[in-house]
């Protein structure tokens, strides 16, 4: 309802009346100083940005405002913040949210819609108050087409559009930002789906015979084939690695219905996700391929490979990397190009739960890669090979999928039960194994090769039955003092496995913790009880107890608390997610958590998880090693009151856990 | 004062000067009235902030020297549609006048005088309703100049700040206990709200402020349950 829009506009006096006046051109010089003080106006001269600020309107939005709605209409302006911050999240096919970035004074947005002119790609909420300088779209393409440094600033965005990468020959683009960024961007954000999926489908029904599917395959030329429902819904999929593990190595005859032999683990997503969703879903389920359905039909496949080819070096394309590699010198290559990657993600606000899956799915990689390459090692010196199966568990945080880069690890191996008389001979081999992998994974950047890890790893390398023995101690009480050191174990996950090992013990474990339920209280007072500061004050963080810190460990008072919290809420729960943020959404979901405590917790640890990666970037890059500690003062305005909100949350889940499982 | 009180007399003034040749600025502000809808959102009409300097607070004898305004559309302040000009008072300015607003005898010696900076004045403003903080006060000082010069008052509809403050944000206060506590001077609001305000006490620099604080108040108006235009003039209408 705008009656009055319409009406011939009597006053359209644009700063005409200014120059009678006798002052400084602009009336009002503080406005046009904080644009001044603004990354890329501040290049401007005084006579270009006073005529851009009288195209401005000046807007004001109250917190809790969704100012672009992802999936609507592009932008209309390009926002400038005066005041206030704004949440930039990307909405899931999920229904939930993805927190890509917090903007505050002096950031801009909106650019990204305005310039692609489609859909707005993400949500942006008014965090805060927000007062803005908006400028319209007109003036804002001109600016980008006539200024080169208004080009080079926002074209970074720009190159988020697919097509910059197809014509990446455009020597203009790949000048400014390099290909490698370019590439990655444009998976992140610029394509779709469908846009890179192939939809030229090979598909048979649940009832081919196996062999049948494999010369369609091999006529065609391609690695796996769909299999679906006469109705076209997708069951499965037949990959090669299938054939050849499932088919040839199990002996099945070639006769058999392919759905006996099919992958039934087939993700499927929209043809409308972002190409950045379908790399999160692989890397989470660790798959190759995913189903685009539509209507629960299958209109295409999207694979990894579709993914690496306008990637370049993407996150996925050093991942690919890490299966060619043939030797160690090699392999310890990829984790510093990764380490590029990151940075680039995060440059472009990338989030802490894509960032995580990505990281892990890649050290997971590398492990499997590593073992392989160990094995070989070792058969050729004449050390023989495994004498028993056994497998490879990522602890602590491998093992909830939450390492950072630069971090140290635990691992363990366990393998198979073996009669008394072979035991010694079996843990010498393993132990040489250990220490070998323990040696090659710090060569490949893993942090904490120390002697006290060497000794630890050596102590982590024992049988399935001394495993169990020691975790069926650990509940029942037996070392009180032994079990501090003991959580990280209660994280475990496999990450190569040639035994059902780990589905047995997490099973002994629930059962276990069932007859000793005073088992959590006691897990809960073995963690570390510091309580978060309340807030901040100038350059320190001030305690509970009023004191400043001018030194704050995120490790210690922010993000264990909550991973030992979910560690608990889910053992109680019998849940086997080892990921605290699923930990979470589990027990969320079970209803012990509340939804509104459970999304703060989410938006929280993402926050304090991002912050942590981002320092431990900064120091890669600065060759300086501050540990886990961060100087309050470094922080900016937005991360000092995100951090407080985040310390506000953890404080209110402590006081949960600690009544709930009171001793 | 409601809408309905303000179009009856914009009436009764219409057929007053029916008969008497007006400037043309004046005879399209008769009309400008027409056609408003009280049932109209709030927050969707245009305004226009305006606040002005004079050579002090005696209304018998002080003159205005500086006329500063905003436009806001949709909630939005119009960066570039800024009205900002010096009038000549026709007389000197007072030392006391000098420190408050920093305006001197050598800004305004070449200024226009007052009915000829309305007179643009009101080409600025056109049909949007008129806001200031403690609009009584402005509108004494432009209307005695219309009233000299047309033989009119403005007809525009005016909202005061100061009483869209007291409604929506300040709890009642029935004895007047509280009254010497300023709660509503745009000091203490720019407080409330953490604005910086540039530029306080010159003319377009309080327009500013004003604008700002008029763009957080129609949404606590909102919430208060006073959407429409016609709620608007009810509550916070000045004649």
């Amino acid at each position: 309802m705008r009656p009055r829009k319409d009406w011939p506009n009597h006053g359209s006096v644009r700063l005409s009346c200014l120059r009678r006046g006798g002052m400084s051109d602009f009336p009002l010089p503080r406005i046009k100083d904080f644009l001044q003080s603004v990354v890329p106006f501040d290049t401007m001269k005084e006579t270009e940005l006073q005529r851009v600020v009288g195209l401005m309107d000046l807007a004001y939005f109250p917190h809790g405002e969704v100012i672009i709605q992802a999936g609507e209409d592009p932008s209309k302006n390009l926002y400038v913040i005066m005041n206030g911050s704004v949440r930039v999240t990307l909405p899931r096919q999920s229904g939930e949210e993805l927190l890509v970035d917090v903007r505050g004074e002096g950031d801009t947005f909106g650019a990204l819609s305005l310039l692609q002119g489609e859909l707005a790609l993400f949500t942006v909420t008014a965090q805060e108050d927000l007062l803005a300088f908006m400028l319209p779209d007109e003036p804002f393409r001109d600016l980008v087409r006539d200024n080169p440094v208004f080009k080079r600033h926002f074209s970074f965005s720009l190159a988020r559009n697919i097509d910059a990468v197809r014509h990446a020959a455009d020597h203009h683009t790949t000048q400014m930002t390099g290909t490698e960024t370019l590439g990655l961007d444009a998976v992140l954000t610029g394509s779709r789906v469908h846009e890179l999926m192939s939809k030229t489908l090979l598909t048979c029904l649940p009832v081919t015979p196996v062999k049948a599917a494999a010369i369609l395959m091999t006529q065609r030329k391609v690695g796996s084939i769909m299999v679906c429902e006469a109705g076209g819904r997708p069951m499965g999929i037949l990959t090669d690695t299938d054939l050849r593990v499932r088919v040839l190595a199990a002996g099945v005859a070639p006769d058999v219905p392919v759905a006996e032999v099919m992958s039934r683990s087939m993700k499927s997503i929209s043809p409308q996700a972002f190409a950045f969703e379908a790399m999160i879903e692989m890397a989470r389920h660790g798959v190759h391929h995913l189903a685009v359905t539509e209507d629960q039909r299958l209109v295409g496949v999207i694979s990894d490979h579709d993914l690496t080819m306008v990637t370049g070096s993407s996150p996925v394309g050093v991942m690919k990397e890490v299966a060619k590699v043939s030797s160690l010198e090699d392999l310890a290559e990829l984790p510093r190009r990764m380490n590029r990657v990151m940075e680039t993600l995060l440059r472009l606000g990338g989030s802490a739960e894509y960032m995580l899956d990505v990281l892990s799915e890649f050290n997971d990689r590398l492990t499997v890669r590593l073992i392989r390459l160990t094995q070989n090692a070792m058969e050729h010196k004449g050390l023989g090979p495994a004498p028993v199966q056994f497998s490879w568990l990522a602890l602590g945080s491998a093992g909830r999928r939450e390492q950072a880069l630069h971090q140290g690890q635990d691992y363990a191996v366990v393998y198979a039960n073996v009669p008394p008389d072979r035991e010694e001979a079996v843990h010498v081999w393993f132990s040489e194994f250990a220490g070998r992998m323990i040696e090659g994974l710090s060569s490949c950047g893993f942090k904490g090769t120390s002697e006290a890890v060497m000794n630890d790893a050596l102590l982590c390398c024992r049988s399935e039955a001394a495993w169990e023995e020691s975790f069926m101690a650990w509940i029942g009480g037996a070392h009180p003092p032994a079990l501090a050191m003991a959580a990280k174990y209660f994280d475990l996950r496999a990450v190569y496995a040639e035994t059902g090992f780990v589905e047995m013990l997490w099973n002994k474990i629930f059962n276990a913790i069932e007859a000793n339920r005073d088992f959590l209280g006691r897990l809960r007072l073995a963690g570390p009880q510091t309580r978060p500061p309340v807030g901040f004050l100038r350059q320190f963080a001030v305690d509970h107890d009023g004191a400043y810190l001018d030194r704050l460990n995120l490790e210690e008072v922010a993000l264990q608390p909550v991973v030992g919290a979910a560690r608990i809420m889910a053992l109680d729960q019998r849940l086997r997610q080892t990921n605290t943020l699923e930990r979470l959404g589990a027990v969320t979901r079970l209803g012990l958590l509340k939804d509104r405590i459970s999304d703060d917790l989410y938006e929280a640890f993402s926050f304090v998880t991002l912050l942590r990666i981002a320092r431990r970037l900064e120091e890669g890059h600065n060759g300086k090693d501050e540990g886990a500690y961060l100087d309050p003062a470094d922080l900016n305005r937005v991360q000092r009151k995100m951090l407080k909100e985040s310390f506000q949350v953890v404080s209110k889940l402590q006081e949960f856990t600690a009544q709930r499982y009171a001793q | 004062m409601t809408l309905w009180q303000a179009k009856l007399l914009n009436r009764a003034t219409r057929l007053r000067l029916a008969h008497r040749r007006l400037p043309d600025e004046a005879r399209a502000n008769l009309s400008v009235l027409d056609g408003v809808s009280g049932r109209a959102l709030a927050s969707a009409q245009r305004y226009v902030v305006v606040d002005l300097e004079t050579t002090g607070l005696d209304h018998t004898k002080d003159r205005v020297v500086s006329v500063g305004a905003f436009r806001v559309v949709d909630g939005h302040i119009r960066l570039g549609e800024v009205f900002n000009e010096f009038a000549n008072p026709g007389r000197g300015i007072p030392v006391e006048s000098i420190k408050v607003h920093g305006i001197t005898p050598d800004n305004i010696r070449d200024a226009r005088p007052a009915w000829e900076v309305f007179r643009d004045f009101l080409t600025y403003l056109g049909r949007d309703i008129v806001v200031a903080h403690f609009a009584r006060f402005d509108m004494f000082f432009l209307n005695r100049v219309m009233r000299a010069q047309y033989g009119m008052r403005l007809q525009n509809l005016v909202v005061d700040t100061v009483l869209m403050c007291r409604a929506a944000l300040i709890e009642p206060d029935p004895y007047g206990q509280k009254k010497g506590a300023k709660r509503c001077s745009l000091d203490a609001l720019a407080a409330r709200y953490g604005m910086e305000v540039p530029e306080r006490h010159t003319a377009l620099g309080d327009a500013l402020a004003t604008a700002l604080i008029l763009q957080r108040l129609l949404p606590e108006m909102e919430r208060a349950g006073w959407k429409t235009l016609g709620d608007l003039v009810r509550v916070a209408g000045v004649q």
